[in-house]
C-alpha cells in the first residue's frame, strides 16, 4: 500500500447535496461518507433512494455530466471533484454502468478493450500486455475475438468490468451490475470483483439490490433512504436493524429474519452477531435447540453431531405436520378444466441454435406456478409461446380453449394479460389513467366503462392517474404495467421477472397482488430468479434446463432436491436450506419447512418443551 | 439477433483491404451506377456487388437486404411508368419510354443500396473509424458518431421489436395482415422508442468520456491502417469503374 492510501481516503464524500432541477427534491441529502483504499462496499437502498446519484457523484458525472443543483464536496485522492476534468477523475474512479449495452463503444470484444487504453495514451507496447492481465483477472480470455451482441448478459458484464480493469483505476464503481442476470451469473460476477479487489487491490463500490450477495461479499454496507445515509457498517451489524430497514423497504437476509423473530419471541435473550447465511442461523438454532435437548438429560451441544436426533422425539410429535409451516394451499376448483393445455410443443429461433422441446403443461384456474431456471433455459421462449407470439413448431397450446395457432396474439390478450420484465415497453399513453384503460378499450369495453374501471385499479393501487407514465419511477411504472393487467380481469397471467428493478416493498406489492388475482381464479404463470419470491408465492414449480422442462412438483420437493439445483444453476431459498441442513443435523422435525414463520414457531416449541 | 449490417468475418482479400478502400470501392460503385445509362453496365455493377459478395462469403446479408429492396423497386418501376407517358404504348397506360426508364431506375436503387452494405458487413465498425480517422484525418468525433449510429441500428430495431410483442400480448393488433393499418399502429410506438434511445445514446457518452473520448488522438489507435499495394490496385479500379460509368 502506498503511503498516501494511510492518510486519506480514496473517495470522500464531505456534506453531500445534490437536486436534479431547481425545484427537484434533494436526490442526495447531506451525505458524508469516505471510502479507504482497498474496501469492498456495498450500497443498498429502496428505489428512489439516491443510489445512482450517489454512485455519480463517486465517479464524477456528477457534476461534469450530469446538471442540478449540488452542495458541499466530494474528493477523489484529495482532489476536488469540481475541480478536475471528468476525464481526470475516470483514471482515478472506473464506472460501469447500469444499462450495460449502452455502455459498450465497439462490436468486438478486444475493440472494446482498445478503447479506453488508446486514449488514455497507454504505450503500444504495453497495451498487449494490460489487455491479457484485464481479460484473464476477470476469466474471460477465451472471448477476445467474440462479438459483444452474441454475448450473454453475465459475459458482457464481465466485459465491462474488464474494460475498465485494464485501464488500472483505483477505485471500481459498479451501479446494479446484476439487475439482469440469474443468480449463478450474479455470484460469478462478485467472485470476479472479489478478485479484483484481493488480487488487484482496487477499490469496490458496489450498488446492489441481492442482500445475500452484500452479506457474502461486502466486508462495509451503507444503506440509503430518502437520499440519507441511514446505516453505515459491517454487514452483521447493518442487517442486525432488520425491523428498521423493512420499514425502509429494504430486504434482508430471510436467515436474519429468523433470528431477529427469535429475539422478538423471547426465544434467546440477546444475539451478539445477527446471522447473514445459513450456516450462521445453523449455529445459533442448533445452539438454542442443543440445550433444550440438554435440558432433557440427553445430548449436550458438543455431542449433537454424531448422534442421530430423531431418537430424542416422541413419537408422537414425530409425524411431520405439513401444511402448518407452508403457505396455505388454495382451493382449487375440483374437477375444473384447466385453462392452460400445453402438449408437445416444440420452438426453434430460424437463426439460432437455441431451441425448446417436449414442452407439456396443465394450469388450473387459481394455480401460481414458477418456472424457474438458467437465463437461456428457454423461460422466456415458454412465455411467448404461450401468448401466441412465437408459434410452435409441434404440439399445440390451448389458452383458455383457444388454440394458439389458429387465434392471433392480440385476440388471445383478451384473455391472457402479460406482464413483462420491462415496462417501458408496455407504455405508450399519456396520462396513467389513459394507459390503464387503454387494455380496455383494445377488447371493446366502451371508452367510459373503461375510464370507470381504470379508475377504480388506479385508485386502489395509489397512481397519479392524471400524470405521465414515462415521469414515474422505476417501481410505479411497473405498477402502472402492472395495473393495466389487474384492470382486464384475464383468466391466465403470465409473468416475465415480475420483480426485477424494484425494491422489496415494491417486489412484495406486486407480488401480494398477483397472489389475490390467483385467489380470485385468475391462473398465475411467473418467470422469476427470485427463489425467495418463488418460494413465498408459487407453490408448483417447473423447473426449465437447455430449453427441456427438466421436473416440475410442489414448490417444497423442488427446492429440496440438491440434484435438481445443481443441474438448474439454482440456490435455494435460505430457509429451505436451513430447515434442511437443521433436519439433517438437528432434529427432522425440521423437514420440510419453507418459512420464517415456521422455523420460528418450531424452535420456540422446541425450547419450550425441553 | 442478427441484422443485415453484422459484421460477417472472414480471410478473404475484400477482408483485409484498408477500409478506407472498401469505402472508396463502394462509392466509386455507386458513382458508376447513378453515371451509367446502360442495361449492359447497371447489370454488370449488380452482378459485380453480388460476386464480390459470394467472393467475401458475405452473400446472406445482401440476399436478404435484396429481398426487402425489391418491392421498393416494383413500386419504383410502376411510379415511372405513371409519370412517364412519351413513347409508344405497350399496353394500358404503360409505354416504352416509361418501362425503360423505369427499370433502370429500378436497378439503380438496387445498385446504391447494396454496395454499402456489402462493404459494412465485411467491415468491423471500429476499424472503419479508426481507418478513416488514420488515412483521410477526418476528426474522430465525426467518425465516432457516424459508427455508433450504425451500431446503434440493430439494438434500437430489436428496442422496436420488444415494443411491439409487449404491446401485440396486450392486444393491440399488430399481427394484422394490413400493412397500412400496422404501420399507423406503428406511430405511436414512438414516443416510447423515442424515450429509450436518448437514454442509451446519453448513457453511452457518459460512459465514453469516462473511458478518455476527449483524450483520443490520430495518433491513440492501437490497430495501424497502412495503404498496401493492393488497396492502390483497388483503387484504379475504382477510377476505372467510375469512367466506365461516364462512358457507358
Amino acid at each position: 500500500m502506498s503511503n498516501s492510501s494511510n492518510s486519506q481516503p480514496i473517495v470522500e464524500l464531505r456534506d453531500v447535496s445534490f437536486a436534479y432541477g431547481q425545484d427537484a427534491a434533494r436526490a442526495l441529502d447531506h451525505v458524508s461518507l469516505a471510502v479507504n483504499e482497498g474496501e469492498f462496499v456495498g450500497i443498498i437502498g429502496p428505489s428512489g433512494a439516491g443510489k445512482s446519484t450517489l454512485a455519480a457523484v463517486m465517479s464524477g458525472a456528477i457534476p461534469h455530466h450530469y446538471t442540478g443543483q449540488l452542495f458541499g464536496a466530494t474528493y477523489v485522492d484529495g482532489q476536488d471533484t469540481c475541480e478536475v476534468t471528468l476525464t481526470d477523475i475516470s483514471r482515478v474512479v472506473g464506472s460501469v454502468l447500469q444499462d450495460i449495452d449502452s455502455q459498450m463503444v465497439a462490436s468486438v470484444v478486444e475493440d472494446e478493450m482498445l478503447f479506453g487504453l488508446e486514449n488514455y495514451g497507454v504505450p503500444h507496447d504495453q497495451i498487449e500486455e494490460r489487455m491479457n492481465r484485464a481479460l484473464e483477472t476477470v476469466g474471460i480470455s477465451h472471448l477476445r475475438d467474440r462479438e459483444i451482441a452474441k454475448l450473454s448478459g453475465g459475459q458482457k458484464q464481465k466485459v465491462a468490468i474488464a474494460a475498465i480493469l485494464a485501464l488500472a483505476p483505483r477505485v471500481l464503481v459498479l451501479d446494479e451490475p446484476t439487475a439482469a442476470l440469474d443468480p449463478a451469473s450474479s455470484t460469478l460476477v462478485f467472485e470476479t470483483l472479489r478478485q479484483v479487489n484481493e488480487l488487484a487491490h482496487i477499490t469496490v463500490v458496489v450498488i446492489e439490490q441481492k442482500v445475500a450477495l452484500l452479506c457474502k461479499y461486502c466486508e462495509r454496507v451503507l444503506v440509503l433512504s430518502e437520499g440519507k445515509l441511514a446505516f453505515d457498517g459491517e454487514p452483521h451489524e447493518v442487517f442486525g436493524h432488520a425491523r428498521e430497514l423493512r420499514a425502509m423497504g429494504v430486504d434482508t437476509p430471510r436467515v436474519a429474519r429468523i433470528a431477529n423473530s427469535l429475539l422478538e419471541h423471547g426465544v434467546v435473550e440477546k444475539i451478539e452477531r445477527p446471522c447473514l447465511n445459513v450456516s450462521e442461523a445453523k449455529e445459533l438454532i442448533s445452539g438454542l435447540v442443543g440445550y433444550a435437548g440438554a435440558n432433557e438429560g440427553a445430548a449436550a451441544p458438543g455431542e449433537r453431531a454424531g448422534q442421530p436426533a430423531s431418537a430424542l422425539i416422541p413419537d408422537a410429535v414425530k409425524p411431520t405436520r405439513p401444511s402448518r409451516h407452508k403457505p396455505a394451499a388454495r382451493p382449487h376448483a375440483e374437477g375444473a378444466e384447466p385453462v392452460v393445455e400445453v402438449d408437445d410443443v416444440s420452438f426453434a429461433y430460424p437463426n439460432r441454435g437455441d431451441s425448446v422441446s417436449d414442452l407439456n403443461m396443465r394450469v388450473y384456474p387459481g394455480e401460481l406456478v414458477g418456472i424457474i431456471g438458467q437465463n437461456g433455459a428457454g423461460k422466456t421462449t415458454f412465455t411467448k409461446l404461450l401468448n401466441g407470439l412465437f408459434q410452435p413448431k409441434t404440439g399445440t397450446i390451448r389458452i383458455a380453449g383457444l388454440n394458439t395457432r389458429e387465434v392471433p396474439t392480440s385476440t388471445i390478450a383478451a384473455h391472457c394479460a402479460t406482464l413483462f420484465q420491462n415496462p417501458d415497453r408496455q407504455i405508450c399513453k399519456d396520462t396513467v389513467l389513459e394507459e390503464v384503460a387503454f387494455g380496455l378499450t383494445l377488447h371493446g369495453t366502451p371508452q367510459d366503462e373503461a375510464e370507470r374501471r381504470a379508475a377504480d385499479v388506479i385508485a386502489r393501487f395509489d397512481l397519479p392517474a392524471g400524470e405521465s407514465p414515462f415521469s414515474l419511477s422505476r417501481g410505479q411504472r411497473q405498477m402502472v404495467a402492472l395495473a393495466s393487467v389487474v384492470v382486464l380481469n384475464p383468466e391466465v397471467v403470465l409473468l416475465d421477472e415480475p420483480t426485477s428493478g424494484l425494491d422489496y416493498r415494491e417486489c412484495m406489492t406486486v407480488m401480494e397482488t398477483v397472489r389475490e388475482m390467483a385467489e380470485r381464479g385468475c391462473a398465475v404463470i411467473m418467470v422469476c430468479h427470485d427463489m425467495e419470491v418463488v418460494s413465498d408465492f408459487a407453490e408448483r414449480i417447473v423447473v426449465m434446463t437447455k430449453g427441456r422442462i427438466a421436473a416440475r412438483d410442489e414448490a417444497d420437493a423442488v427446492f429440496a432436491n440438491d440434484e435438481l439445483m445443481a443441474a438448474a444453476y439454482v440456490e435455494p431459498p435460505q430457509v429451505i436450506a436451513l430447515s434442511k441442513e437443521l433436519a439433517a443435523e438437528v432434529s427432522p422435525e425440521f423437514a420440510g419447512i419453507s418459512q420464517v414463520s415456521g422455523i420460528v414457531d418450531l424452535v420456540e416449541e422446541m425450547v419450550n418443551r425441553g | 439477433m442478427g441484422s443485415v449490417i453484422d459484421y460477417i468475418p472472414g480471410t478473404s482479400l475484400l477482408h483485409k483491404l484498408n477500409p478506407v478502400t472498401k469505402l472508396a470501392l463502394a462509392a466509386a460503385i455507386i458513382l458508376a451506377t447513378f453515371l451509367g445509362d446502360t442495361y449492359a453496365l447497371l447489370i454488370a455493377l449488380l452482378a459485380l456487388t453480388f460476386a464480390l459478395g459470394a467472393y467475401a462469403k458475405a452473400s446472406a446479408g445482401l440476399l436478404t437486404l435484396a429481398k426487402l429492396m425489391v418491392p421498393l423497386s416494383v413500386i419504383m418501376l410502376v411510379l415511372q411508368t405513371v409519370f412517364i407517358r412519351t413513347g409508344d404504348v405497350l399496353f394500358a397506360w404503360v409505354t416504352v419510354d416509361g418501362v425503360v426508364t423505369g427499370t433502370k431506375a429500378a436497378l439503380r436503387l438496387l445498385g446504391v443500396a447494396l454496395p454499402l452494405i456489402l462493404m459494412l458487413t465485411v467491415t468491423k465498425l471500429n476499424d472503419l473509424a479508426n481507418a478513416v480517422v488514420e488515412v483521410l484525418h477526418v476528426p474522430y468525433r465525426y467518425a465516432f458518431t457516424f459508427t455508433t449510429a450504425l451500431r446503434f441500428v440493430p439494438v434500437f430495431s430489436q428496442e422496436m421489436n420488444a415494443i411491439m410483442e409487449a404491446q401485440t400480448a396486450r392486444g393491440v393488433e399488430y399481427d394484422t395482415k394490413n400493412p397500412i393499418k400496422k404501420i399507423q399502429l406503428m406511430l405511436p410506438l414512438c414516443i416510447p422508442l423515442l424515450v429509450s434511445s436518448v437514454g442509451k445514446t446519453d448513457a453511452t457518452a457518459l460512459a465514453a468520456e469516462q473511458r478518455g473520448f476527449y483524450l483520443r488522438t490520430r495518433e491513440s489507435s492501437y490497430k495501424r491502417y497502412p495503404m498496401a499495394a493492393g488497396d492502390y490496385a483497388v483503387l484504379a479500379c475504382c477510377v476505372a469503374l467510375i469512367v466506365l460509368g461516364v462512358l457507358f
